[in-house]
């Protein structure tokens, strides 16, 4: 029988999978009710309560944001919701730099002996910057697009889907690609670095800054996921950081709860469970931040 | 009420995509029923535990005593329950990759270029570890 030598307690091995598919599992279905990304929540929460180095735990998160991508994103395109033309410019770019990401993340861990504190240090750095860009970003249904720059008129971005709600086809283009750009630019390294979701980062930036409308931002933002973790995914594998006995339950946990919060989500979305979220969000970044620092023996 | 247009790109994709996520979901998950039930492991789950508070090279250096550079490490231990199961997260890493390249025909001329560079710069993503290795050790 195996043991746990990092909280000192015995425990028998299929104790942390059966724990961390209930973990993910409650992450899967809070995060469709509190609208707050479940990769995004994972590795932090995950890094801070969990023994697993946190080059595994990166790899599953990534995984985890991959497969919950790959599994909404074709339902979307064919509705119109996720555009291909609003993807490929900006994945150019991006895919790039999540790919430098990873690379980044798997080098400071081993190439320096505290790596693992610069990185949980680094993440919990990186919530605090995530948690005031969701309490503070807003949404806008529909974005007015006044004037479109030359390179996205150039590429056509536009498109069009079934509104229900309006009962008619809502059309939309967007704008301002080359400002964009850079924006994809750092949050695909982010992602890349620290497995993290990116749906945070990438809604924004499509709604407020391109002008597309939510529903268009938050599907193609899923499609933008989807690229880049997946390239994302091979520096992961080729450096041996990805683990079925972590990748699968957290697979399992979060498809099998997102489903069961999606459906809770239709019925009542509570402010109180996003502001719980979120508290959650910046505790985990204290707790990073705790461990990397006492990890150094700065504290 | 007309219909909704949709480019005939994106349904290509969406296609494909959804063809090989299940199949990669699939290939994931059986696999790995009979790893957790102690099937032929690569990875003893009883060792693992033991190890993996560790950086990725080291615990693979204390559970098997190899140093990991690029995919051997799963491709030569197919016939274990653990590495068949990291076929099917392959397959899902593929997925957009394929997906890209079946839907260049279907793109406008200048989306046609867009979807061919992605392309290259996703197979380089995948090659690029066995020419050069990063973990700095």
């Amino acid at each position: 029988m195996g043991y746990s030598k990092v909280i000192h307690v015995d425990v028998v091995w299929w104790f942390w999978p059966l724990a961390l598919f209930i973990f993910t599992l409650v992450i899967g279905i809070i995060a469709p009710v509190s609208g707050v990304g479940g990769g995004v929540l994972f590795v932090p929460l995950a890094t801070a309560f969990f023994p697993f180095h946190v080059d595994f735990i990166r790899g599953a998160g990534l995984i985890m944001a991959l497969t919950s991508a790959l599994s909404s994103a074709p339902q979307l395109m064919k509705r119109g919701l996720a555009n291909i033309k609003l993807m490929a410019p900006v994945v150019v770019v991006s895919m790039i730099t999540s790919v430098l990401g990873g690379m980044a993340g798997l080098w400071i861990t081993n190439a320096f002996p505290q790596g693992k504190h610069y990185v949980n240090i680094a993440l919990g750095i990186v919530l605090f910057v995530i948690f005031v860009v969701m309490v503070r970003s807003k949404r806008v249904e529909y974005p007015e697009v006044k004037s479109v720059d030359p390179l996205t008129q150039k590429l056509g971005i536009r498109g069009e889907w079934f509104e229900p709600s309006l009962d008619r086809v809502v059309q939309y283009q967007t704008t301002n690609l080359p400002i964009a750009l850079p924006a994809f630019a750092a949050v695909g390294f982010i992602a890349g670095m620290f497995g993290l979701g990116a749906g945070w980062a990438n809604v924004p930036v499509l709604n407020l800054v391109m002008g597309a409308p939510i529903k268009v931002a938050t599907s193609t933002s899923m499609l933008i996921i989807s690229v880049n973790d997946a390239a994302a995914a091979w520096v992961y594998l080729a450096n041996g950081a990805i683990l079925p006995v972590i990748v699968i339950p957290s697979v399992l946990g979060i498809t099998i709860g997102a489903r069961i919060g999606a459906r809770v989500a239709a019925r009542a979305r509570p402010r109180l469970v996003r502001y719980l979220v979120l508290a959650i969000m910046l505790l985990a970044a204290v707790l990073d931040i705790i461990k990397g620092l006492s990890g150094l023996g700065v504290i | 009420m007309r219909e909704v247009r949709v480019d005939p790109v994106n349904i290509r994709f969406a296609r494909v995509m959804e063809i090989l996520t299940v199949v990669g979901l699939l290939v994931m998950i059986i696999p790995a029923i009979g790893y957790f039930m102690g099937i032929n492991q690569f990875v003893s789950l009883e060792e693992a535990i033991k190890h993996w508070d560790e950086p990725a090279h080291k615990f693979w250096e204390d559970m098997k005593g190899m140093e990991i550079s690029g995919y051997s490490w799963f491709l030569n231990n197919l016939s274990y329950t653990d590495c068949l199961s990291i076929v099917g997260i392959v397959i899902l890493a593929l997925t957009p990759l394929i997906s890209l390249i079946v839907s260049i025909p279907k793109a406008e001329k200048l989306y046609k270029v867009l979807l061919f560079i992605l392309a290259v710069e996703f197979v380089i993503a995948i090659v690029r570890p066995l020419f050069m290795h990063v973990t700095g050790h």
